[in-house]
């Protein structure tokens, strides 16, 4: 029990001194899982938008693969992604293999499937009449598709949160495609694994704190913004 | 001004519409009535673009609606206010803006015509609240000025005032008219008929998606003698006797539950006594059973399932129907 104590106060005592390595890791990982996520938003939401908006032939298929894909194995996806970035997979030639790119696509696999079924059910959810209104009241389909995502804006910002959070907890796939490597494609759940196994449970400790302070920090801020927004 | 030819709809395979031929003219109140489920509602989203129906046309300023390009030019000059309106999430002001920035109208012209609408509507001071505190007769009164601030030429409204007071409803109508008079073309549906029959100039009853040639509250358009008191109107073959100070054109309605149904003549205070024969007897499965006779117009009659099984009726049954004078509704 005394190592696990020993572990966070020397923790504590890591994030205080801001020490260079943990700063580091915290920043390429923070980098990481914003580009992922804006990326993942970027192509996930509009899918989500006309998967839920939308009837098409295979819709309910379409909605029933995002959901599955919720569930994908991570490793699974970094084994993929690195059989297309290694030299001689079809994208070898970018050399993007154990970079910080390399994990960034990886985490874009991983996430647009959540900010897709997210999307999708929050759009379903959203009352049909906001879209009828629009109409006539004049809007065009563009603007009235505006509205939907207007009404349904604290749902889909929980989307991109949840996106965010996937990205920035996963371990699996960064280890894979980013290979761990110091100041370079360390992120902070890869560098977690890495202290532990070697035996450095303060390291890891404070890794660790550092990824729950993140993930509390954001979710305090979606709070805040809901609580603004229903006030 | 609008026309609708030959519109079918279908939800699924349930036919909920099948209209042959409405037209609606400029500067006219139009009442939409009918039951619950007569496709009233149907209609009116059909008529303001934003349902397609299953097949038919509908013709705007002569020009026959067709495309994509058509119907969103034609949602900019015809306007809906449903039965459960719906205001986007913030102000009052921000609601009205909308309608009218997707019309193209912007900056101080949009605003005045937002403060001019509201002041107009009677509820200038809610100019500012959160659209989501109001009350739902609030939110009708703000739905209705929101399509007012547009300055359609086509105004349809769904029960524009299930939730409003008396003292709301008749400014509402109010406002509607003095919009009819500047030539807007307005469409109300609405279960409150007493003010509907007393606002519009002529109505379309609806009945099972189709137009009913008699309204189901045997309502006529008739030419009301001058003087005051007891009258006598001619309605087809039949006179009918009332009493009202009205004089000139006007709505008459035989209430259905007031209509007494016999077999025969009988004495009694009742100035109005018509001769008829059954043509169809329908029993809601409620207590109420429903006969339409033939008494030279199509008059409709509600009586219980037990006076229907007391009096023997069945189709084709001579009746006698009777009414008081002064049970006889004008508007």
């Amino acid at each position: 029990m005394d190592f696990l104590i020993e572990g966070f106060r020397r923790a504590v005592q890591l994030i205080l001194s801001g020490d260079a390595d943990v700063f580091g890791i915290t920043a390429l990982s923070i980098k990481i899982a914003l580009s992922s996520t804006v990326l993942a938003c970027l192509v996930g939401i509009p899918i989500g938008f006309v998967v839920g908006t939308t009837r098409f032939w295979g819709r309910r298929a379409a909605l029933t693969v995002l959901n599955t894909m919720l569930a994908f194995p991570t490793v699974v996806v970094g084994v993929v992604i690195w059989g297309l970035l290694t030299r001689n997979g079809p994208f070898g030639g970018l050399g993007l293999l154990y970079t910080w790119w390399a994990i960034v696509a990886a985490e874009v696999v991983l996430a647009v499937p959540i900010a897709a079924a997210l999307t999708a059910a929050a759009v379903q959810s959203i009352d049909p009449r906001v879209r009828r209104t629009a109409l006539t009241l004049g809007a065009g389909p563009w603007r009235a598709h505006w509205a939907v995502a207007g009404e349904a804006r604290f749902a889909l910002l929980a989307a991109v949160v949840v996106a965010f959070g996937r990205v920035l907890a996963e371990v699996g796939a960064a280890m894979i495609v980013g290979g761990n490597i110091r100041n370079h494609t360390r992120t902070l759940t890869t560098a977690v694994a890495l202290a532990s196994s070697q035996g450095d449970f303060a390291l890891a400790i404070a890794l660790g704190l550092v990824l729950l302070g993140l993930a509390l920090t954001v979710n305090v801020l979606l709070q805040l913004f809901q609580g603004r927004g229903h006030a | 001004m609008l026309s609708a030819r030959g519109i079918e709809h279908h939800y699924g395979a349930r036919r909920v519409l099948d209209i042959d031929s409405l037209d609606f003219e400029t500067g006219s109140i139009t009442a939409v009535v009918g039951a619950n489920g007569s496709g009233k509602s149907t209609l009116l989203r059909i008529l303001a673009f934003v349902e397609m129906p299953t097949n038919g046309s509908l013709v705007l300023d002569g020009k026959p609606i067709r495309t994509r390009a058509d119907r969103l030019a034609a949602r900019r000059i015809v306007t809906l206010v449903e039965q459960r309106p719906f205001l986007f999430s913030g102000t009052v002001t921000a609601n009205m803006l909308y309608g009218l920035r997707a019309r193209g109208c912007r900056g101080s012209e949009a605003k005045r015509r937002v403060v001019e609408t509201l002041q107009l509507a009677g509820v200038a001071d809610l100019a500012d609240r959160d659209a989501r505190t109001l009350s739902e007769g609030e939110v009708q009164k703000i739905a209705v000025a929101r399509a007012l601030a547009l300055d359609p030429k086509v105004l349809l409204m769904d029960e524009p005032t299930s939730a409003a007071d008396r003292s709301s409803t008749n400014r509402l109508y109010q406002i509607v008219a003095e919009a009819r008079d500047r030539g807007v073309t307005v469409v109300i549906a609405s279960h409150q008929l007493e003010e509907v029959y007393r606002w519009s100039e002529s109505f379309v009853s609806l009945e099972g998606g189709r137009t009913s040639p008699v309204s189901p509250e045997n309502v006529f358009r008739v030419e009301i003698p001058a003087g005051t008191g007891s009258k006598e109107v001619r309605l087809g073959d039949l006179v009918i006797h009332l009493v009202t100070d009205t004089t000139g054109p006007a709505t008459i309605a035989l209430p259905p539950d007031d209509l007494i149904v016999s077999t025969g003549g009988f004495s009694s205070s009742a100035r109005n006594q018509f001769q008829g024969r059954i043509q169809r007897i329908t029993d809601d499965g409620r207590g109420r059973v429903t006969l339409r006779i033939d008494a030279g117009v199509e008059l409709v009659a509600r009586i219980t399932p037990s006076a229907l099984a007391e009096l023997a009726l069945s189709v084709g049954s001579p009746v006698v129907l009777s009414i008081k004078a002064m049970a006889v509704r004008v508007f």
